[in-house]
């Protein structure tokens, strides 16, 4: 049997998303109830949106840190200061490893980019504007993830630092870090 | 052709030899329907699997009953139970005692494709840095699109639109056969 008044996509998505009011996501509810195409397409939808909800960020806090370690993920926390240039191994018993870019001040900091280029080429890699930070940690934390292992290996970490109040006029301050990363 | 809803639902209130049969049936075609319910209203698997066990529960015991006032609306009744069970579930955080029989069905791995971390990975990189941080905020920190559209400056239409176009790019980046290595 196919659906006459399949939901759209755009609704499919809202409705994932949260973003359709009660009344909509009721009407969405009762229809899926009564209809396999439409609830074959909703899983469809609702596939990915629990992949991204899972899906790790490439930079967290802290406390995200711990939750995952509560969770019993394995992790293998590598500390650097800035200037730095060392090599971490992603070793086959570490399911993250988190870069702690410490020596930060982020006490004024409105808002705080990230930018990975690659060393030998220059190549950029990729570019987080605001990412997330606490700034009484003086550290970001990035999680690298084994699937990452597809990236040039050899990362240079540049974090601007964005002031807020009187000195937002000023020029970000920077920080740079190279961490070149082995796959074994 | 497949029997209709009702038909099912009559036969396991006859208690007819085709009964069980009926059963699995019914229960076939609407866990995928209360799973992804769960999944959306409860907004956790273990929940979700715990909310199929008690509503297919439910679903049985009032067939078997007879207590199912319009088999030809059976959805209704499941809509119905679905909503209250999840509504108790939220209130009084509640886990299912559990049936071995029914948590089968329930079983997350049967009812809802798996997206591995390095194939979302791979399909993300496809997209584009604005439809990238869309669908991470939408779905990652939980942001609405007023919420979005305040923080990327753009209007709560534009991040609609942008998430369900980067969602269908990433559905048809995850369902193309994967490239192999030379």
């Amino acid at each position: 049997m196919t659906c006459a008044n399949p939901i759209a996509w755009p609704t499919l998505v809202d409705y994932w998303a949260g973003d359709l009011n009660d009344a909509e996501t009721a009407v969405v509810d009762e229809h899926l109830f009564g209809c396999a195409d439409c609830t074959a397409a909703s899983a469809r939808v609702a596939a990915v949106a629990q992949a991204l909800r899972s899906a790790i960020q490439s930079v967290v806090l802290r406390s995200t840190v711990e939750r995952m370690r509560a969770r019993g993920t394995r992790i293998r926390e590598n500390g650097f200061a800035p200037g730095d240039r060392r090599e971490v191994e992603f070793s086959a018993e570490a399911e993250l490893l988190i870069h702690r870019l410490g020596g930060l001040d982020l006490t004024d900091a409105e808002r705080v980019d990230l930018r990975v280029t690659a060393e030998s080429t220059g190549a950029l890699v990729a570019a987080v504007e605001d990412v997330p930070f606490d700034p009484t940690e003086g550290a970001l934390f990035i999680a690298c993830q084994r699937h990452y292992a597809d990236l040039p290996h050899d990362t240079v970490m540049s974090v601007s630092i964005h002031p807020a109040g009187a000195a937002a006029d000023a020029p970000p301050r920077t920080a740079t870090y190279t961490i070149l990363h082995r796959f074994p | 052709m497949e029997a209709p809803d009702a038909e099912l639902v009559r036969a396991i209130a006859a208690q007819a030899d085709d009964a069980p049969a009926a059963e699995a049936e019914l229960c076939r075609r609407f866990a995928p329907r209360i799973r992804l319910y769960g999944l959306r209203h409860l907004r956790d698997e273990d929940r979700a699997a715990d909310l199929v066990q008690a509503v297919l529960l439910a679903l049985l015991q009032a067939a078997r009953t007879g207590r199912i006032a319009d088999p030809d609306r059976v959805d209704r009744f499941m809509l119905g139970t679905s909503r209250n069970v999840a509504l108790r579930m939220r209130e009084t955080d509640a886990r299912s005692a559990g049936d071995a029989a029914l948590a089968a069905i329930a079983a997350p791995d049967e009812l809802l494709e798996r997206i591995d971390a390095p194939a979302l990975w791979r399909c993300m990189r496809a997209l584009d840095d604005r439809a990238r941080r869309v669908v991470m905020l939408s779905f990652n920190d939980d942001r609405a699109a007023d919420e979005i559209a305040a923080l990327l400056s753009i209007s709560a239409v534009n991040v609609r639109v942008l998430r369900h176009r980067s969602i269908a790019a990433l559905r048809r980046c995850l369902d193309a056969p994967k490239e192999v290595d030379a």
